[in-house]
């Protein structure tokens, strides 16, 4: 099997595996996340430390290992300074986060759990995304990859 | 229909840890994080044929999908669980007419996906690949945008 095979077949069992965990713990559901960031309900917040709890951990131990990936070399984890689109994209990110009630991902399953209004989220946000690629191929001209993004890999050792 | 397999809720003690070991498995494979943003944006370069889009991740997009299907099949009432946005267009909610409820969404969203590709991450992206590969970036990114979705949605409330 050639790697371009194998990234599919794995991205598709790791996307299921992600789609799956997130419909199970319910964060498809508008209600979820309100009482999540309406500070009524803590399971989000927990649900989150958990992930991180395990897979921090985990990462940095693989990473002082330098273990080696299956399909892409050496593990390298991505470290980047703040810089203030973090800041202000995250802080515009959260607003719409909070006022669609869902994030990319789990809108995803919410149109996949049949409720046609996801659609509406999921159309949004490509269109925010291109919006904001346009305006950096304006001034830039190049896109800049943050440490949550599919990253560009440079030639993996 | 089959009965129940899945809870109606996965606890978090449960799908917490799950995820984790997914986000860990996921880049022992990829070297990639298990992020939701890199994937909107690699599958819209590779609907448009654009060179070097990475194809791999419409798959993954598309198996995020799948994945929420069958797990939402295998709960007790299956595919009628269909909450979604219901608690917005409930007269004994929130009672919003319907394009009311798609105008706020969608304008909820476009913001959303500016601010993601800005910020170079989302929930899962920075608030838990990011903050799992210790990176100041996605730290900072994930305080600012919990914080600002908390204080939004206490704006939402009060509506």
């Amino acid at each position: 099997m050639n790697s371009a095979t194998a990234h599919k077949i794995i991205g598709l069992l790791f996307g299921a595996g992600f789609g799956f965990v997130l419909a199970a713990a319910n964060l498809h559901e508008y209600a979820t996340i309100h009482n999540m960031l309406s500070l009524e309900e803590f399971d989000v917040f927990f649900l989150m430390g958990g992930a991180i709890g395990v897979s921090l951990p985990l990462l940095w131990l693989l990473e002082r290992a330098k273990a080696k990936t299956v399909l892409a070399g050496t593990l390298t984890l991505s470290r980047s300074p703040v810089k203030r689109e973090n800041v202000v994209g995250g802080a515009l990110f959260g607003i719409g986060w909070a006022v669609s009630g869902t994030c990319p991902a789990p809108a995803l399953v919410m149109l996949a759990s049949g409720a046609g209004l996801a659609a509406v989220t999921i159309a949004g946000l490509f269109i925010g995304l291109g919006l904001r690629d346009a305006q950096t191929a304006r001034s830039t001209g190049t896109a800049v990859t943050g440490d949550g993004e599919h990253r560009a890999m440079v030639a993996s050792r | 229909m089959i009965s129940a397999v899945l809870p109606d809720r996965l606890p978090w003690y449960l799908a917490g840890p799950a995820l984790g070991l997914l986000v860990v498995g996921f880049f022992m494979f990829t070297n990639q994080p298990l992020g939701a943003t890199g994937a909107y944006v690699e599958t819209a370069k590779a609907v448009r044929r654009i060179p070097g889009a990475v194809t791999w991740r419409a798959f993954y997009f598309v198996g995020i999908a799948l994945g929420g299907f069958v797990a939402v099949m295998l709960k007790d009432d299956g595919f009628v669980r269909r909450k979604g946005y219901d608690v917005l267009l409930d007269p004994a909610d929130m009672n919003l007419s319907l394009p009311v409820a798609a105008a706020l969404i969608f304008v909820g969203a476009v913001v959303m996906g500016y601010g993601a590709r800005m910020a170079g991450g989302c929930t899962s992206g920075h608030g838990i690949c990011g903050t799992a590969q210790r990176s100041p970036a996605s730290w900072v990114a994930t305080i600012s945008f919990m914080a600002a979705a908390v204080i939004t949605t206490y704006f939402v409330n009060l509506i």
